[in-house]
């Protein structure tokens, strides 16, 4: 029984990872300064904790599907490290998504809000 | 979970491929990419650049080999869901399925592609032929190594964009990211790799395919269309222009009697050709969409 709780649960936060976790990328890095490539990103995410600090191969796709709907651009930088960087940083487009999805979420927390502190009463 | 705990980045990789063992190798490519990316990136980070230990954390963050080829796995489903034009129900009726050619994103996309397939073809066979011409006479001097390298390099590049181009308009997965060299091996052995990698060769052999399949390819399309379209309006022409519209034979021919019926019936004929040459574009496409993944695309195993 708490197997099959525990297994829900998992479920439950992969769906919700990834459901939001293109907005979180977009939040990320409308706020950066500058560009940032995949590692920075997922570190920022991991300190946020919650679901989004799950597995962070997640976000590399997620990225590049980004770039490819014009949300986001890149650029390869060579590193010293390995292979060269992608930097990623916000398009118009991109920023505009990010308000219009910024809008949907508050409205469906909002509402999530209530029906849980219906709930509770 | 009998798989060991990589040490070395190499072995994780390696891991990683054998986890996505079958998937497609466009996809595995960039996932390996993707992680190879990663973990340099938290090496670099690591003050001591204990490469074992950094493993041994990685797999609870970025993911153990098979939880990340299981992520792949599935994102790449959603992908294909959410980012291909949805493919139009299938028809059931032999008329329907002649006919649903015209509806099909395919179609045009690989009509597109073999015109365009005149100027890349072009490109990639003066490209190749001038780099192994050039390459073999700078053979004796002291730049010739270099430069077959640097050529060897663009070729590689070259494989990239082309695969960019041909998922576009052919809708076969292609890398998105290009393959990784082991970064472990000293440069010299790296540069050895390039040229014991069957996929250069390989890619060569595409490069120097592309202009006789591309003028094919355009002659193909060009005359597919314009004999079509000469089919289906000539005929009407006869009408308005009685006796200089239409040659045939020698001799300007305007329909009497029954040859009257002719003319819808060329008509037709060419509508009917016309979806004949889609139907040739679209199967010609999907053929050449996997010639290119076969000769760009690696399957087995990566460079060493």
């Amino acid at each position: 029984m708490s197997d099959a709780l525990a297994h829900l649960k998992k479920k439950f936060e992969k769906e919700l990872a990834s459901g939001t976790v293109a907005l979180a990328l977009l939040a990320v890095l409308a706020r950066a300064p500058e560009p940032l490539y995949g590692y920075l990103i997922a570190k920022r995410l991991e300190d946020s904790g919650g679901v989004l600090g799950g597995k962070q191969s997640t976000l590399y796709p997620v990225l590049r599907n980004l770039e490819a709907a014009g949300l986001l651009e890149s650029r390869t930088e060579p590193s010293v490290s390995g292979p060269p960087r992608r930097y990623y940083h916000i398009t118009d487009a991109g920023r505009e998504a990010l308000a219009d999805w910024s809008a949907t979420w508050n409205a469906t927390r909002d509402s999530l809000d209530t029906v849980l502190a219906g709930d509770s009463k | 979970m009998n798989v060991p705990v990589p040490r070395t980045i190499e072995e994780y990789l390696a891991q990683l491929r054998a986890a996505l063992r079958g998937a497609d190798p466009a996809m595995i490519q960039d996932a390996l990419y993707d992680a190879e990316e990663h973990l340099r990136a938290e090496l670099a980070e690591r003050e001591d650049h204990d490469e074992a230990a950094m493993l041994a954390e990685v797999v609870g963050s970025y993911g153990a080999p098979e939880e990340v080829a299981e992520i792949y796995r599935d994102q790449e489903v959603t992908v294909q869901r959410a980012l291909r034009t949805p493919r139009s129900p299938p028809r059931r009726s032999a008329i329907g399925r002649f006919f649903g050619v015209a509806a099909d994103p395919h179609t045009y996309g690989a009509l597109f592609y073999m015109l365009l397939a005149l100027a890349t073809g072009i490109f990639y066979f003066t490209w190749t032929m001038a780099g192994i011409g050039m390459s073999l006479g700078f053979a004796v001097l002291i730049f010739g190594i270099p430069f077959l390298v640097l050529f060897i390099g663009t070729v590689r590049m070259l494989a990239l964009v082309e695969g960019r181009i041909v998922e576009t308009m052919l809708g076969v997965r292609m890398p998105r990211r290009p393959l990784p060299g082991n970064r472990e091996l000293p440069w010299l052995k790296r540069i050895g790799a390039m040229f014991t990698d069957a996929r250069t060769w390989s890619t060569l052999l595409y490069m120097l395919l592309m202009l006789p399949l591309g003028v094919a390819y355009f002659v193909i399309v060009v005359t597919g269309i314009v004999t079509s379209f000469a089919l289906v309006v000539a005929p009407w022409l006869t009408l308005l222009l009685p006796y200089h519209g239409v040659m045939f034979d020698g001799e300007p021919w305007s329909p009497t009697g029954w040859e009257i019926w002719a003319i819808p019936a060329i008509s037709l004929f060419g509508v009917l050709l016309l979806f004949v040459v889609l139907h040739l574009a679209r199967g010609i496409g999907h053929v050449h969409g996997q010639v290119a993944k076969h000769l760009l695309v690696r399957g087995g195993d990566r460079v060493a």
